[in-house]
């Protein structure tokens, strides 16, 4: 099973992405911020990101641009948990680097569908 | 996890095995190796250990290929694991990359 | 995931949702006030946080409603909008329905309201569109076929996003089955040209199966404007027509809605999660276990005193370890005490919003002053604690402030000072609640006093008897009941309240000067500081907060009155007698008056004097329930129990003096 790191400073949002994917046998690191998410993938070779975009100290979109900027993450597929449904919003998390996006709201069978289609 | 590793044989027989996580992270070294072995009149390239393979590697494989026939080579499959089949079936590579039905033993 | 599961988070997310209310809340006051733009951002995240949550955990009338207000929001970050007072009116009021909305969810109600609905019209409204126009939208042709073909050309930098083709055409393959076919057409002609991390095939792919369009397309839809894609259906089974888009509603009415009451949502809120949860800072958590590790480093010291002689050197080990044993028990209760304690800042945060809108809404202005946020009590004292202050502060801006004009007329400035101040003093907490106002007017109290038949005539009052009267039940001194503090509700509720904590209320006032209310509580209700009482064979625990003085008397100090009841003079007053052995039927008892103590308290603001055989010492009592573990008990407020393992009753002498009162009636 995969390696994920969840990134939200939401604890009800990132516990519920965390246990969720736990419960299907992936193992499961949380950062609160994305300078936070940074440190993790530094020392973690994670196999899939799942970021908020809004968040204080650093902001999922700035997280990203940082993350494809690591050799190690380089394809390494990164989604971003949004509620935007705009267009233009999801441009500006794909020009950032991100694989995808997951929107807001959508229930555990949504996210673990999600994750096992990013996986391959 | 190995890197992609180069075993000289003389002047005129090339080894060349790939890493076992052969993705995007790790072509540009693998680039290298494939570069550097299109001097060389016979290589052997070994896909036995890989695990995880990407597009961008099958890519790079189907380049040198195509670059190596170009030039009278005839590169050769040592291994070729499950994975690295089954990810070149997917993407309609087989035929391109020459790949071997089975993994000679 | 389980329901227990969801609810597990559920709850999280409406503690976090509430807490982000707070801070919407108290940026957009600073915003008033003159705060930076990054304040927009604060409120951008919280309004983001919870509509993003409130859908995934089942509450999708909040997220549709939040949706609204981050648009809104959205725009001022962007520079779209300029921000002003009506759009900080507007989110205020969002932020308080939000509030009475995840109160009805804790409640298990229905969520939306007509305050809900006419606030979403109006933040529509706001944006320059009509009521939102549902969630049907325009679908796409949903034609469906058994064969297709694709072309899919990804650009360069498709792989730099992490999407791989071979995950997208093996995800296609889960629809049918597929032939490949690669094209190479733009791959480099060297070897050395190629640069990995780009995408340089494409490949026709032809799927056999019925799937429809939007299967299709779905696959690539993260991938769609970072290559060529075509669809075209070869084998077209139905064409159904697309269903007609929905008449977009008529803009409803921008609808005043009410304005909500802040501090009712809130304290209905607060009345539903009274019993919850508290959420611990890790520092208190790691403090706790440090402790717990010490405990079991001197046990296991302890625990080799099982063997071997115990000579003079030993022992002096043993007392050492055991007054270490005794150390860290008090310090681990500390601790453990301390989980529960929480600031008052929590508390206090609620009154620059309440302040302001009742200030504007009497044309009176008012300045708040916040002291000693960060004072540590109970959770349950800080739970019931609310409800006092709402009151007093209203009182204060209601009765205490004047308006402007009367201010200038009174040599003051326009502007007055309300503050609110909690500190801790010795095993209490304090909390003030002040005004530079007007102060109690003393001939109108004794007028009104009079008047309701509370006392006869004022003479010879003190001020402070005087200040004390407006406590009384059905005291009001406002000559006109304004809707601000006409709810039904006196002073002598507060005071009932914050006995019912223990604790006391009392004013000081300066006519002309302003006031000061002053409720003094004990820092938590679970330890209490008593004395112990002997009463025959019996132990009672007297509170100490509650004790005034204990005199020893003559026997011919205590008279009998008409009707049965026994009063003695203390200073200037006559208090009546409970005897403590009469009161709970104990045996043997002293009950010669020169034989025990009188012990002078004070409970409900009314003093009594509490005749004991004597009073054996000082203690602290843990307090059990009695309710829980027998029933209730007039008189008792709970049960602690001796360190010779004896059970003692507590004493609750506000609840004994209306027992006494009542039998007294009888």
């Amino acid at each position: 099973m995969a390696k994920i790191l969840a990134v939200d400073d939401s604890a009800s949002m990132r516990g519920m992405v965390a246990f969720t994917l736990r419960g299907a046998g992936h193992e499961v690191s949380e950062a609160e911020n994305g300078q936070l998410a940074l440190d993790a993938a530094r020392s973690g070779n994670f196999d899939l990101v799942l970021a908020d975009v809004n968040m204080p100290v650093m902001d999922g979109l700035s997280m990203v641009r940082e993350l494809r900027t690591m050799p190690a993450y380089k394809g390494v597929p990164i989604l971003m948990l949004t509620t935007e449904s705009h267009t233009d919003k999801k441009m500006e998390g794909k020009a950032a680097g991100a694989t995808g996006w997951l929107v807001k709201p959508f229930d555990p069978d949504q996210l673990l569908a999600t994750v096992k289609r990013v996986l391959g | 996890m190995g890197k992609a590793t180069t075993q000289r044989k003389g002047d005129t027989v090339r080894a060349i095995s790939l890493p076992a996580d052969f993705r995007i992270a790790a072509l540009d070294e693998v680039k290298a190796s494939l570069v550097e072995a299109l001097d060389v009149p016979a290589v052997q390239i070994d896909g036995a250990a890989v695990e995880r393979v990407d597009t961008a590697a099958l890519q790079l494989l189907v380049a040198y290929r195509r670059e190596a026939v170009a030039r009278g080579q005839a590169p050769a499959w040592q291994g070729a694991s499950a994975a690295m089949r089954e990810a070149a079936a997917v993407l309609g590579l087989v035929q391109a990359l020459e790949l071997p039905a089975t993994t000679p033993a | 995931m389980s329901k227990a599961a969801l609810a597990q988070f559920q709850q999280v997310f409406i503690e976090e949702s509430l807490e982000g209310l707070d801070t919407m809340e108290s940026s957009l006051l600073e915003l008033d006030n003159g705060g930076d733009a990054e304040l927009v951002h604060t409120i951008f995240r919280a309004a983001h946080s919870i509509k993003g949550g409130a859908a995934t955990f089942g509450f999708p009338e909040m997220s549709s409603f939040t949706h609204e207000a981050e648009s809104l929001l959205d725009e001022v970050r962007s520079g779209k909008r300029a921000i002003d007072g009506a759009i900080i009116e507007l989110l205020l009021r969002t932020v308080d329905c939000l509030r009475a909305m995840f109160a009805r969810a804790q409640a298990g109600e229905p969520l939306n309201d007509t305050v809900a609905e006419a606030l979403r019209n109006e933040l529509a409204a706001a944006m320059g569109r009509g009521a939102p126009a549902g969630a049907v939208q325009a679908r796409r042709n949903v034609d469906q076929a058994d064969a297709w073909t694709i072309r899919f050309r990804p650009y360069a930098g498709m792989l730099a996003s992490g999407n791989d083709p071979l995950r997208l055409i093996r995800e296609l393959g889960g629809l049918g089955e597929l032939t490949v076919t690669p094209e190479f057409d733009r791959l480099p002609a060297t070897l050395a040209a190629l640069e990995p991390g780009e995408c340089h095939l494409g490949w026709t792919i032809e799927l056999k199966g019925p799937a429809r369009r939007a299967d299709i397309s779905g696959v690539f839809d993260w991938v769609e404007d970072e290559c060529d894609l075509s669809i075209d259906a070869r084998h077209v089974v139905t064409e159904a027509a697309p269903p007609p888009a929905a008449a977009p509603a008529a803009p409803a009415p921008a609808a005043a809605a009410p304005v909500a009451d802040a501090g009712a949502a809130r304290a209905q809120r607060e009345a539903s999660a009274e019993s919850s949860s508290v959420r611990v800072s890790i520092d208190k958590i790691d403090g706790l276990i440090n402790l717990v590790g010490e405990l079991v480093i001197t046990q296991s010291m302890l625990d080799t005193f099982r063997e071997g002689e115990i000579d003079a050197a030993r022992l002096a080990v043993l007392e050492q370890g055991l007054a270490q044993l005794a150390r860290h028990t008090r310090e681990l209760q500390e601790s453990v005490m301390g989980i529960r304690m929480l600031p008052i800042a929590s508390v206090f945060n609620r009154f620059p919003r309440m302040v302001r809108d009742i200030s504007q809404k009497l044309g009176k202005q008012v300045k708040l002053e916040l002291v000693g946020e960060q004072t540590e009590l109970d959770k349950t004292v800080l739970e019931k604690i609310g409800d006092p202050m709402v009151h007093l502060v209203r009182n204060a801006i209601d009765h205490g402030l004047e308006t402007p004009d009367k201010r200038r007329a009174a040599g003051k400035g326009d502007t007055g000072t309300l503050t609110l101040a909690a500190s801790h003093r010795g095993g209490s907490i304090v909390v003030e609640v002040s005004d530079d106002g007007a102060g109690l007017n003393r001939d109108a109290i004794i007028g009104k006093a009079v008047q309701r038949g509370l006392i006869s005539s004022g003479e010879g009052m003190s001020d402070e008897a005087v200040a004390d009267l407006i406590f009384q039940p059905g005291f009001s001194t406002a000559a006109v009941t304004t809707d601000l503090s006409g709810r039904g509700v006196g002073m002598d509720v507060v005071r009932r309240n914050v006995a019912d904590l223990g604790g006391t209320v009392t004013i000081r006032s300066t006519q002309g000067k302003g006031s000061v209310f002053t409720i003094t509580l004990p820092l938590t209700l679970a330890i209490i500081d008593g004395l112990t009482a002997a009463v025959g064979e019996e132990r009672y625990i007297v509170p100490l907060v509650s004790i005034v003085e204990s005199v020893q008397l003559k026997g011919d100090a205590v008279r009998s009155v008409a009707g049965g009841g026994e009063l003695f003079r203390f200073r200037n007053e006559y208090l009546p007698v409970i005897r403590l052995h009469d009161a709970f039927g104990c045996q043997d008892a002293v009950r010669g008056i020169d034989e025990g103590l009188m012990v002078v308290v004070e409970g409900d603001g009314t003093r009594v004097g509490l005749f004991v055989d004597g009073l054996i010492g000082q203690q602290q009592a843990v307090v059990k329930s009695l309710e829980a573990n027998y029933r209730r008990v007039q008189g008792v407020s709970g049960a602690t129990i001796l360190a010779d393992g004896s059970v003692a009753l507590i004493v609750d002498i506000a609840g004994l003096v209306r027992l006494q009162a009542r039998r007294k009636a009888a």
